[in-house]
């Protein structure tokens, strides 16, 4: 177990490099810079913004530096928002997107769980199919749709709800519905597939022959079977809703991180754009170790080798 | 978009949800005249959505209109924006006077001028911000504005003087170096007379490259230069040799090195308000961070929660304190169209900056007249013609495109933008468009043509084929199934950035060259980023779009986009010729005979057809009613201390059309407070040049 775990953490750092590395050819594959506008800045400026900002270093001592800065945990400057540091713009925007993607992902465990064990417990009656009905329906109404719509509805039509920005719990629970919809529909069906296998396996007709009452088949014995499924959908799931998404964070105006990675794209800017890749990666493959991990706690069939 | 609404209509009769009680309390005011919810704040605070997240609060460093838009509220200049016309008036610089040939500017400062930390401002403290907007290590993009100062360009692009053996200085007008502006000799004898002064007005001296490399490389093209340089020493151009200087600690002196009559209006960019020299030297390149900024304008900053919200707060320290209206801005850093008119429309902003209006609300937004802005800006849309790639590199050819668009119908279609066939905008410089009337009368006269005929390239099809036919494509066919087959499609394209307007312009364009020529012109997007370089190498098939907004009110700011070898009109088309005469207007003092001169330029410019004007943009954006002061200006920059919110509905706005000539005495009150003492002066200095020499001393 502790090798196992060990052995994980070890291969996050060159994954990290390599994920860095290729966006970083990426992004010098963009053609355009940061500094560029409409209005076509004489060679004398060019030349005192790329002496300022390491530009004008031969390309090599330019990858060196940001594998450098990587490994240290340390980005270095916007380059779009002087004296600000890239690790304290993604410290400063990450709250914002994991305030709004726990929201919603507790909203969708708690919608999600209980619709996909009723449907289960009531295989193919009319509860069953409605709620899968509705679940395929979250599944197929992007957000970006859906957000809009909640909007018209909400804020401009009856004016009970703000249609954007941050700001206190009325602003949040549109951007959190919106963001928890696709996610309740995914943890229903997952929920009630997993649910399904699992109460006609073995074990659980050994538990009921047992005698033991039905709560506890379901809760203690069904239960911990049936949701793996849904905790491996969390792992990945969860990383990114902490780390934000672009679509309803633009909707709602929300200053997450999903946003501000995309500005930082359509910058160029380059220290922030690596700085939250490098930093999603590792979150994502932290995420994933914990999955991994608690699978063993979930079914006692799993060891780690 | 019917099950929709229907769904929404279902949806508001069941809000038996208890949303009722609610729905009566705010909504009832809500609907009718206004666009969406309307009731004004009680609290004086302006909620305004300023566009993108700033770069900086540092007001040297970022080029855009968000951050010009915050930044205005932040510092103080010698002049500031008329909230009308955006003409400069008084500011920290009470009065000033320009000396008679033009390159000389002396500006009185007022003696209450603070900064947010209570510092007096100082003839010096303009001289520490001009010196360190042009240091060639603050990488200021803005720094190019300022260039008519005095070697401020060359201590910008780390140049150097030559000093000969005897202590001497080379001097520019011995070497005609570069462009046709030799540099004028200018005696400009203004205040008091120092040796920085006797410095700054002796002839223009010499500079080259510093860098070794680029010096050689400067030289190689010019024998005479190499062999006068050669040998001698080389001086960098320092902080301290550019062209401005604190005659006292209230006098501010600023000298060019050739007259730019526009450069007054220059002077309320960000790029020249004042910062306060001991927190910049104190916190270096932090200085503008919320915990240790100082400011200089009539709001200080409260909070500043990056991509969320800026709040400036009503600055005690601000020497014009008792004229600011507003007790605090929240500044919304948002660009997404629909979410800005969500915002609106529930009432969660009180107004926002321009062209926010999307496209589908157009229709519905503009029928609030008293909130909906639609007024000239001082901006162009057109598409640049590569002149250096066949077919394009035919002048006929040029005209041809040019007359085949039908610019009325362009304007219906597009609605915020007003038909246009010149290379300056329309409805913006009257003084200038009158200058020009006669000029192209007298042009036209010349060349056996008259205005009417001048007017008509709004849209001219017949002729535009008759073009063609003379470049070498003629267009076979009737009306509606015109052909050339000669031309070469696979050689042009409309390139643009990914937007949904330039996608429908460039269709509209497209369908207009199919009808007329018989030509489909291919379309290609691209993203902004993508697009720029192209633009800038002038490196793309046929036309690209491109906008321009003018920097200062003058026509200058968009006839000089093709001025030089250099120039960044991005259509490689360079004329010497239209260089001298633009270098001729601008060394004209006087006004009227400069606008005839510029015009002469514009009608030279104008036959080339290295352009294709398509249309003057409009505003566009709302503002809630009782949002008073702030006004449709061609800039869309808001002086802030004139904005102020009215409690009393019956002084509302009820027509933005009429804003402009509308008479709001608050504003008008404070304007002319403002405005007193220079005006005296400048009536005084038409009257009797000694009057106004004593008018000076009086003070």
């Amino acid at each position: 177990m502790f090798s196992f775990i060990l052995r994980r953490l070890l291969i996050i750092v060159p994954m990290a490099l390599l994920v860095v590395t290729l966006t970083w050819v990426l992004i010098r594959l963009a053609p355009g810079n940061f500094y560029s506008s409409e209005k076509k800045l004489p060679p004398a400026i060019e030349a005192n913004i790329k002496k300022r900002y390491g530009l004008d270093k031969p390309w090599y001592q330019q990858y060196g530096l940001v594998m450098l800065n990587i490994v240290k945990l340390d980005f270095g400057e916007s380059l779009k928002y002087q004296g600000q540091t890239v690790n304290e713009i993604i410290g400063r925007h990450l709250p914002y997107s994991a305030t709004m993607g726990l929201l919603a992902y507790l909203l969708a465990l708690a919608v999600g769980l209980s619709a996909g064990i009723f449907a289960a417990l009531r295989q193919n009656s009319l509860w069953d199919h409605g709620s899968m009905a509705i679940a395929m329906l979250g599944l197929s109404v992007p957000n970006f749709v859906l957000g809009p719509t909640l909007v018209l509805v909400f804020a401009l039509d009856l004016y009970i709800l703000p249609p954007a920005r941050w700001g206190g719990i009325a602003n949040l629970i549109l951007p959190v519905i919106t963001l928890s919809a696709i996610y309740c529909a995914y943890i229903a069906r997952l929920t009630r597939a997993g649910m399904l296998e699992v109460l006609r396996s073995d074990y659980i007709r050994t538990a009921r022959a047992k005698g033991l009452d039905e709560k506890t088949v379901l809760l203690k014995h069904a239960l911990r079977g049936g949701i793996i499924p849904v905790v491996s959908f969390t792992g990945p799931a969860l990383a990114g809703l902490l780390a934000g998404t672009v679509v309803v964070e633009r909707v709602f105006s929300i200053p997450g991180l999903g946003n501000i990675f995309i500005q930082a794209v359509l910058n160029r800017d380059e220290p922030l754009v690596l700085g939250i890749v490098a930093f999603l990666s590792i979150l994502i493959m932290i995420f994933n170790l914990a999955v991994d991990i608690s699978y063993g706690f979930l079914d006692p069939r799993i060891r780690y080798e | 978009m019917i099950k929709l609404a229907a769904f929404r209509r279902t949806f508001a009769a069941i809000s038996l949800f208890g949303i009722a009680a609610i729905l009566t309390g705010c909504g009832a005011s809500a609907r009718g005249r206004y666009f969406g919810k309307t009731v004004a704040p009680t609290d004086n605070i302006l909620r305004y959505v300023s566009g993108s997240e700033p770069e900086s609060l540092d007001p040297a460093v970022p080029n855009g209109q968000p951050e010009a838009r915050i930044l205005m509220s932040l510092y103080d200049g010698l002049v500031e924006y008329h909230p009308k016309t955006m003409e400069p008036i008084p500011s920290l610089a009470e009065t000033w006077e320009v000396g008679p040939d033009g390159t000389e500017y002396l500006f009185h400062l007022r003696k209450n001028g603070k900064f947010s930390n209570g510092d007096p401002i100082t003839a010096n403290d303009f001289v520490y911000t001009f010196r360190r907007g042009f240091k060639p290590e603050l990488a200021s993009r803005n720094a190019s504005l300022g260039y008519y100062i005095k070697y401020s360009e060359a201590y910008n692009s780390g140049r150097a003087f030559v000093k000969d053996s005897n202590g001497q200085f080379l001097l520019k007008k011995d070497f005609s170096v570069g462009d046709s502006s030799a540099g004028a000799e200018t005696h400009d004898t203004l205040g008091p007379m120092s040796d920085f002064h006797r410095y700054l007005d002796s002839p223009e001296r010499l500079t080259v490259p510093g860098d070794k490399k680029e010096l050689d490389k400067f030289l190689e093209d010019d024998p005479k230069l190499k062999a006068a340089v050669t040998g001698k020493e080389l001086v960098p151009v320092k902080a301290e040799d550019i062209g401005v200087e604190a005659a006292d600690d209230y006098t501010l002196r600023i000298k060019l090195y050739q007259p730019a009559p526009y450069f007054l209006g220059l002077l309320g960019h960000q790029f020249f308000r004042v910062v306060d020299k001991n927190v910049v030297e104190k916190y270096g390149n932090n200085w503008s961070r919320p915990e240790n900024i100082v400011t200089s304008g009539a709001f200080k900053v409260e909070t500043y929660r990056p991509y969320d919200v800026l709040v400036v707060t009503k600055d005690p320290n601000y020497w014009d304190a008792a004229n600011v209206k507003l007790d605090k801005i929240e500044f919304y850093p948002l660009d997404e169209q629909t979410t800005i008119l969500n915002l609106y429309k529930a009432g969660s902003i009180d107004a926002q900056y321009n062209h926010t209006v999307p496209a589908p609300w157009n229709e519905t937004v503009r029928q609030y007249t008293a909130e909906y802005s639609l007024h000239p800006e001082v901006a162009t849309e057109f598409y640049v013609v590569n002149v250096k790639r066949p077919p394009m590199d035919n002048v006929k050819l040029r005209q041809a495109f040019a007359l085949a668009i039908d610019r009325d119908a362009l304007a219906v279609f597009r609605k915020t933008l007003k038909p246009l066939v010149d290379m300056t905008p329309e409805g913006i410089f009257p003084k200038y468009e009158a200058a020009r009337q006669k000029i192209y009368a007298e042009e036209l006269t010349k060349q056996g043509s008259t205005l009417a005929e001048w007017k008509a390239r709004k849209y001219d099809p017949e002729k535009a084929r008759r073009l063609m036919a003379e470049a070498g494509f003629p267009v076979q066919g009737s009306a509606g199934s015109y052909s050339s087959p000669n031309f070469p499609v696979d050689k042009v394209s409309i390139t643009y950035n990914t937007a949904e307007s330039n996608k429908a312009v460039a269709e509209f364009v497209q369908a207009q060259w199919k009808q007329n020529l018989g030509v489909t012109v291919p379309l290609e997007n691209m993203e902004f980023r993508t697009f720029l370089p192209l633009l800038n190498k002038v490196d793309y098939n046929g036309f690209a779009r491109r906008g321009w907004v003018g920097d200062y009110m003058d026509p200058y700011t968009f006839l000089g986009l093709y001025y030089s070898k250099a120039n960044e009109g991005g259509t490689g088309w360079w004329d010497p010729k239209y260089d001298k005469m633009l270098d001729d207007a601008n060394n004209t003092v006087d006004t009227q005979k400069r606008f005839e001169k510029l015009a002469r330029a514009e009608f030279y410019i104008s036959q080339q057809q290295i352009i294709i004007p398509l249309g003057t943009s409009g505003t566009s954006w709302l503002k809630k009613p009782y949002v008073k002061g702030m006004y449709p200006n061609p800039g869309t920059l808001h002086t802030w201390k004139f904005v102020y919110i009215e409690p009393d509905q019956s002084k509302w706005t009820t027509n933005m059309d009429n804003i402009m000539n509308e008479d709001d005495p608050v504003v008008t009150a404070q304007l002319a407070e403002l405005t007193a003492k220079q005006d005296t002066l400048e009536n005084s200095q038409t009257a009797s040049p000694e009057k106004m020499a004593a008018a000076d001393t009086g003070k």
